[in-house]
């Protein structure tokens, strides 16, 4: 300790010493390009080793040798300034956001963070300007639109309802897309659909995604599944997409304050009848109150920050309360080691309305016709059939509530110079429970008792408890050897995972009663879902002359879903890069106004998704059957399951034009072998489906990613982006099981077959024959709903620093869907005009089964899904409040869509735990809504 | 310094211990389900396994008597949940009804089997009666196979039998059901056999050896449904609710069935108990054997005995309960009202008394048997005029039994499934229907209806029970002729 301190005193006495032979102290402050101080900024005099940063507000304050200095800026995200220091005494610099990025430090999917250019795979990242803009409440939400890569797509207006996430198309049929979900290395539930034993009223999906803390998003990285992927081993082969929090920043605490006020309202644009948005969609207000506040020192740091969310829903049965709050801590425990913790929780409650599949959906049943033709029905019906369903409104009793806890923290070890230890360890714990009072009441009213019933209500509690432990730990190491520079990484992971679910049916509950305690009978049932997976890997990024890059890692993976026969399961990857433009023959050749960076990167490697837990044992089960004991088989058990291995080889271009453009292209070609599937056995075993590895699946494609900087200059900034992605998707081979349904309906379902995009629609299609005779062809290809031509775009504009408007949205063609509501609408005679050929009903094809392929739509759309404007008042009250802004935002604000239905929604399409979620269903529930908001931000 | 350091190390290192304990040693997992050692050789495991197959019983009436009552001309579909095809009498080796229908029938004997081998040997508390149980299950799901499937394999993956080989497997395990432990169950099931076998002496005897075994005259074999402990959806191995109840009775989710109005009368034979239990549905009942010796003496001439069976038959069915329900809700059609007969004033192809009004307060239905016919009708009753009145009596009495599509000359195909995963016994001629051409020529219209709301008539666009006695010579319907 004395040495340390004789040092520090020694240095000080240097850096005092050095002051005095300064001739010049130069202040100011660095802002980016809407204004906002950017903290922790280096200001660095070129050509030596004299430097700063920027402090919480963005200040500075540099001693340099002389007027001939120059100053260097720069900032992670934005392009390096130079500034001439001359007779100057302040100078304040506003950034540019960098259009190349290539120095980026990537964490995700490297085991440690590395510079975007030595990565051979496609990675993809949204920073906080961006996720400033969005006024999201649920991280869903939050990304859609933004990720050149993927698709978002919300199942469901109604709150806490899941989506479909989607990159590089599905990879399996056993489990959903969405990718794994990290919050600063740690490991959240990404539950995207109903728990096992949730509850089902109608076909709302819930998500355990909808509410993940969202407090303090400092930045996102996705990756999408396949060779980027390989270090994460099991249930990595859809990609994952990590949430990297905002920390404390040395300096005076800075607070800040956000108020959101604004008015939800039921989307209308795809609605049969008009009137059925006058029947049940009112108006919602909708609030949310964030407070935040960090500081600290070099030596340590905190930031809190806290929100308080409400809204009335858009119609009479919705609302949702979310409380969220986060605290971050960072420390320089010693200068070896540093320490970084954060902790989140979350609350959500809300209520639901019946959905979709169930006649006691009042969406449902107002536009799948069974109150008929709204359009022909008096106004003094419409004006009952309002009280009614008021009424019907008025007696819905489904809730849910969500309580969740997110722990993260880092530790690092600074062995040496060259080498360093990171440990991750922390939890997400997810507990959730959800209720449905179905009284006698609200049965009655539904037309579901006659009048005067009393011994038919019941109450219905799901409830779930979650828990994901997850640890890392890896030594990187870092040599340079000439020419060559090697990042040498080995690591181990392990997570568990533990899913304890009860369901709960209390019947004969008398009205008044929200206890199971009250009721003639009760039953109940549980589900248990443990699983560890772990995994050792090392990884080796070799960089020659910082141009040229071999990347390259070994996995060995195991877990305790797979079967008995099955041990670690080695996973590679094999990949280089190459910065052409940093070559001297570019550069002397080719001007930098016109190409900027050249980069070229190839790749492969297998990432997995682990099987079912439990799937591969054999098993019995004890059913309760009127109070006795009933055996049954249950599982008939498989000793060689394992996970399925999606192994994808990628190449691809990444270009910097012009000074302003970034182009980014990537091919892409995936095979999972040894597909999960759960095909029937044969009928007459009696024996029920078992997983089992015998499928193929291809995807194959290529994803465009255009930015630009089409206006730049101190008074007017405009930037666009665009994306462009195509997909193809077959399975290749069911390994001779026969067709199997993944989802849908008996009449028309999602089907995997050898040959068929993974879920395709298939159903009856009516065709005529060589005499011009109709006849119908059952079991046809109708279509596949995921699209294969995908993409998102944006675009901001910024004036004078002061005022910017932004928009973003997202597009999808080449897919289909179904307009179920239609079907429904066809029972009660009411269907869409000419939705039929009248040649083929006359033809006396008339059952909906043989109809089915008429009621398959092209689901193209273009939505806007973001417009919003925010102005920038800067500091007022001398600078006591630093910064004050005032935006206006529209969520879900334009659509234009080739269906008549919404291709976003599914009533049906997402399956529960653990299945395939490929939507297209369209029916019986409502748009997500429009959100005019208002936004407030206050820093001090 | 180094005091903190090896503090913080102490930390995480217990920290890593701590998730190390539950995330690192993989043994920890542990599957919360039953494995085959903790069944097999445990005492008592025969009673919990043949509660099992009463419970895969139920499974398998769902999955064999919604599509039986679709495909015949006692219900028609006028929702979307159920079955389509069938309603229209399409027959497809791709139906997932028809491929769940002989799954369900299989599971039902492989439990069977499984009890008989593995399970009954084993339990130091077995009983002659859960053999016999066993025998009689593995006996009624050859004796289903042998009425709703023109062949089927009789094994799991293994060879395909006739319609007659399962019939004769049937009788032969009902027999040794009996024979270990005697059940009327059993007799009456052997007596089914025999009438589809079109033994008409041998069905005599069967049938008479069990209206003789039925000590008080009024012998009901149940099905017995769970909804309280009913788990998954109805596609679900684990769905014990009675889904038949639910299209017949409970205004659920787009499932609707309404009846043939002749049948009005005795519809819904199957309604909600109590918030937690569901109406049994008859699987043997000892009207079935006077059915049975009646129409067997017919087909010998004996159309006085006949009359005479029939009038017993007649006896007993005034005995059997009857249910006072509100019917209010479901009423006759959810879609469109007014669409279908509703009230006591409509007549039925001339026949009054057959349709009840529901809007008034409970009706009162028969819950195990019915019949609009009474001995006076009977009288002076002879050939086909007598067999025409013996099937609308089945057909009335065997309402949401699962009978009438086999009545009808109505059997199913060998699933695609199976053909694609039993290569080797199953050939591609086993998918195909053999259906009774004059249903096929009638198929879309075979419970259509004509009714003039404002006359309050209504008529049956087909009769078919006067089509299969029109056709009984073929081979399709009336076994005896």
């Amino acid at each position: 300790m004395q040495t340390t301190k004789a040092v520090l005193t020694f240095l000080l006495a240097l850096c005092v010493q050095m002051g005095f032979a300064q001739s010049r102290t130069v202040k100011g402050t660095i802002k980016g390009p809407g204004g906002e101080p950017i903290p922790g900024a280096s200001v660095i005099e070129k050509g030596t080793k004299n430097g700063t940063a920027s402090n919480a507000a963005g200040a500075f304050s540099i001693s340099v040798s002389g007027s001939d200095a120059v100053l260097l800026i720069s900032s992670l995200g934005f392009e390096t300034q130079e500034r001439q220091v001359g007779s100057n005494t302040t100078i304040d610099v506003y950034m540019k956001e960098s259009q190349e990025a290539l120095d980026e430090v990537v964490v995700t999917g490297q085991g440690v963070g590395v510079s975007r250019k030595r990565i051979s795979t496609t990675v993809s990242s949204i920073n906080s300007k961006e996720l400033k803009n969005s006024p999201a409440m649920q991280l869903d939400q939050l990304i859609q639109s933004k990720l050149p890569n993927a698709q978002i797509k919300l199942s469901s207006g109604q709150p806490g309802t899941a989506s479909i996430i989607r990159s590089r198309g599905p990879v399996s049929a056993n489990t959903n897309t969405t990718p794994v979900i990290m919050v600063d290395g740690i490991r959240v539930d990404n539950l995207n659909s109903n728990a096992s034993l949730g509850l089902n009223t109608g076909g709302a999906q819930s998500s355990a995604v909808a509410d993940i803390p969202m407090e303090d998003i400092d930045r996102i990285e996705y990756i999408p599944g396949g060779a980027a992927t390989t270090l994460y081993g099991a249930d990595a082969a859809n990609g994952v997409l990590q949430i990297f929090t905002k920390r404390g920043k040395a300096g005076k605490a800075s607070v800040y304050f956000e108020s959101q006020v604004g008015q939800m309202v039921g989307t209308a644009d795809f609605l049969r009848w008009d009137q059925t948005a006058d029947i049940i969609f009112q108006p919602g207000m909708v609030q949310n109150y964030r407070l935040g506040f960090s500081g600290g020192s070099e030596a340590f740091n905190y930031s809190f920050s806290g929100s308080l969310y409400q809204d009335d829903g858009f119609n009479s049965v919705n609302e949702q309360v979310r409380r969220n709050f986060r605290t971050t801590v960072a420390a320089r425990v010693s200068n070896r080691l540093r320490y970084s913790a954060s902790l989140a929780y979350s609350n959500s409650e809300f209520t639901r309305d019946y959905n979709a599949n169930t006649s006691f959906a009042r969406f449902g049943n107002l536009e799948g016709g069974s109150y008929g033709n709204l359009d022909s029905l008096s106004d003094q019906e419409i004006t009952d059939l309002t009280n009614q369903l008021q009424e019907e409104g008025e007696l819905t009793n489904i809730t849910e509530r969500v309580n969740r806890f997110n722990v993260s923290n880092n530790f690092t070890y600074d062995v040496n110079d060259k080498v360093f230890v990171s440990f991750d360890f922390g939890l997400d714990s997810r507990n959730s429970k959800q209720q449905e009072l179905g009284t006698n009441a609200v049965q009655i009213s539904k037309g579901a008792w006659a009048e005067g019933t009393t011994d038919q209500g019941y109450i219905d509690v799901s409830s779930r408890n979650f828990l994901v432990l997850s640890s890392n730990l890896n030594v990187n190491y870092e040599e340079n050897w000439g020419d060559f520079n090697f990042l040498t990484t080995v690591g181990g992971q392990v997570f568990r995972s533990n899913d304890y679910q009860t369901l709960i049916n209390a019947t004969g509950v008398p009205d008044g009663s929200e206890s199971i305690n009250n009721s003639a009978d009760q039953s109940v049932q549980d589900f248990y879902n443990t699983v560890t997976s772990y995994g050792i890997y090392v990884a080796e990024n070799v960089g020659w002359k910082d141009k040229i890059f071999l990347d390259l890692g070994l996995r060995f993976d195991g877990n305790t879903a797979f079967g008995e026969e099955i041990g670690l399961i080695p996973l590679i990857k094999v990949g280089a890069s190459y910065v052409i433009s940093d070559e001297k023959f570019f550069k002397d050749n080719i001007s930098k106004d016109y190409i900027t960076l050249m980069k070229f990167r190839a790749n492969y490697g297998e990432a997995t998704l682990f099987p079912t837990p439990f799937a591969n044992d054999l098993t019995f089960a004890a059913n309760p059957y009127n109070g006795l004991q009933s055996f049954a088989f249950s599982n008939p058990g498989n000793p060689d399951l394992q996970s399925e291995i999606a192994k994808t080889t990628e190449f691809g271009v990444d270009l910097g034009l012009f000074k302003r453009l970034t182009l980014s292209f990537t091919y892409y070609s995936t095979v999972t072998e040894g597909a999960l599937f759960t095909p029937p056995q044969a009928p007459s075993t009696g024996q029920a489906a078992q997983e089992t590895n015998v499928g193929e699946i291809s995807n194959t494609g290529y994803e465009i990613a255009l930015s630009a900087s089409i206006i730049s200059n101190e008074k007017h900034r405009l930037n666009g982006r665009v994306s462009y992605n195509y997909n193809e998707n077959e399975v290749v081979s069911t390994g001779g099981a026969p067709e199997f349904a993944v989802g849908g309906f008996t009449f028309l379902g999602s089907f995997v077959n050898a040959g068929q995009p993974l879920g395709y629609l298939r159903g009856a299609q009516v065709v005529q024959d060589a005499n011009g005779n109709y006849e119908v062809n059952r079991n046809a290809y109708l279509g596949t709903t995921f699209s294969p031509t995908f993409g998102t775009f944006g675009i901001d504009y910024t004036w004078n620093n002061k005022l910017s408007v932004f928009l973003n949205g997202d597009y999808q063609f080449g897919g289909q869907g179904v307009n179920v509501d239609d079907v429904l609408r066809y029972f009660g005679g009411v269907n869409d005009e000419d939705r039929f050929p009248q040649a083929v009903l006359d033809a006396g094809i008339t059952s909906f089964f043989d109809l089915a392929g008429y009621w398959v739509e092209d689901a193209n759309y273009v939505k806007v899904r973001t417009i919003g404007a925010e102005y920038n008042f800067g500091s007022l009250l001398d600078t006591r409040i630093k910064n004050l802004r005032l935006g206006f935002t529209v969520q879900n604000a334009f659509n234009w869509v080739s269906s008549s239905f919404d291709p976003d929604v599914t009533g049906s399409g997402i399956s529960t735990q653990g299945g395939f979620a490929g939507g297209g269903f369209g029916f019986g529930t409502e748009s997500a809504p429009r959100i005019y908001l208002g936004t407030l931000r206050v820093n001090l | 310094m180094k005091k903190i350091i090896s503090k913080i190390s102490i930390l995480a290192a217990s920290a890593l211990v701590i998730a190390g304990c539950e995330a690192i040693d993989p043994t920890n997992v542990v599957n919360p389900n039953l494995s085959e050692e903790a069944l097999i050789g445990q005492p008592n495991s025969a009673e919990a396994w043949y509660w099992g197959m009463e419970r895969q019983l139920a499974v398998t009436a769902n999955n064999n008597l919604i599509i039986s009552e679709i495909v015949s001309d006692n219900y028609v579909n006028t929702q979307t949940f159920f079955n389509q095809f069938l309603d229209g009498l399409n027959v497809d080796y791709q139906d997932d009804d028809i491929d769940d229908s002989q799954f369900h029938i299989a599971r039902l004997r492989e439990m069977a089997i499984f009890g008989l081998e593995e399970i009954l040997p084993n339990d130091p508390n077995a009983t002659d009666v859960q053999r016999s149980e066993f025998l009689f299950f593995r006996g009624l799901s050859h004796l289903l196979a042998g009425m709703y499937y023109q062949q089927l394999p009789g094994s799991a993956a293994g060879p395909v039998l006739s319609r007659d080989a399962h019939l004769d497997a049937a009788i032969q395990y009902f027999t040794e059901s009996n024979d270990v432990n005697a059940n009327v169950g059993s007799l009456i099931g052997i007596a089914r056999a025999q009438y589809f076998k079109g033994d008409a002496v041998a069905a005599i005897s069967a049938a008479d050896a069990a209206i003789t075994a039925d000590a008080g005259g009024g012998f009901v074999r149940y099905i017995t449904f769970d909804p309280q402990n009913s788990r998954g959806n109805s596609n679900s191995n684990n769905y014990t609710v009675n889904s038949l109840q639910d299209a017949l009775y409970d205004r659920g989710s787009f499932d609707d069935l309404q009846p043939l109005p002749s049948l009005d009368f005795l519809d819904p034979k199957f309604v909600v108990v109590s918030g937690n239990e569901d109406s049994q549905i008859p699987l043997l009942k000892i009207e079935e054997a006077h059915l049975i010796k009646a129409e067997a003496q017919q087909s010998q001439g004996g159309d006085g005995d006949a009359i005479n069976t029939l009038t017993d038959l007649i006896g007993l069915v005034a005995t059997r309960p009857t249910i006072s329900v509100d019917d209010g809700a479901e009423d006759r059609t959810e879609r469109e009202p007014g669409s279908r007969p509703d009230s006591t004033d409509i007549t039925v192809d001339g026949m009054a008394g057959l349709v009840l009004y529901r809007g008034g307060g409970p009706v009162t239905i028969p819950s195990v048997s019915g019949t609009s016919y009474t001995a006076a009708d009977l009288a002076g009753l002879s050939g086909d005029a007598l067999l025409d009145a013996i099937y609308r009596i089945r057909q009335q009495v065997f309402m949401g039994e699962g009978m009438r599509s086999v009545d009808m000359g109505i059997t199913y195909v060998v699933s695609q499934n199976e053909q694609l995963l039993n290569t080797a016994n199953v050939s591609a001629d086993m998918t195909v229907p053999d259906l009774p051409p004059f249903l096929v020529s009638i198929k879309d219209d075979i419970d259509a209806i004509t009714y003039d709301e404002v006359a309050r008539t209504c008529t049956i666009d087909n009769d078919i029970t006067a089509i299969i006695v029109s056709q009984k010579a073929t081979d399709y319907v009336c076994p005896f002729h």
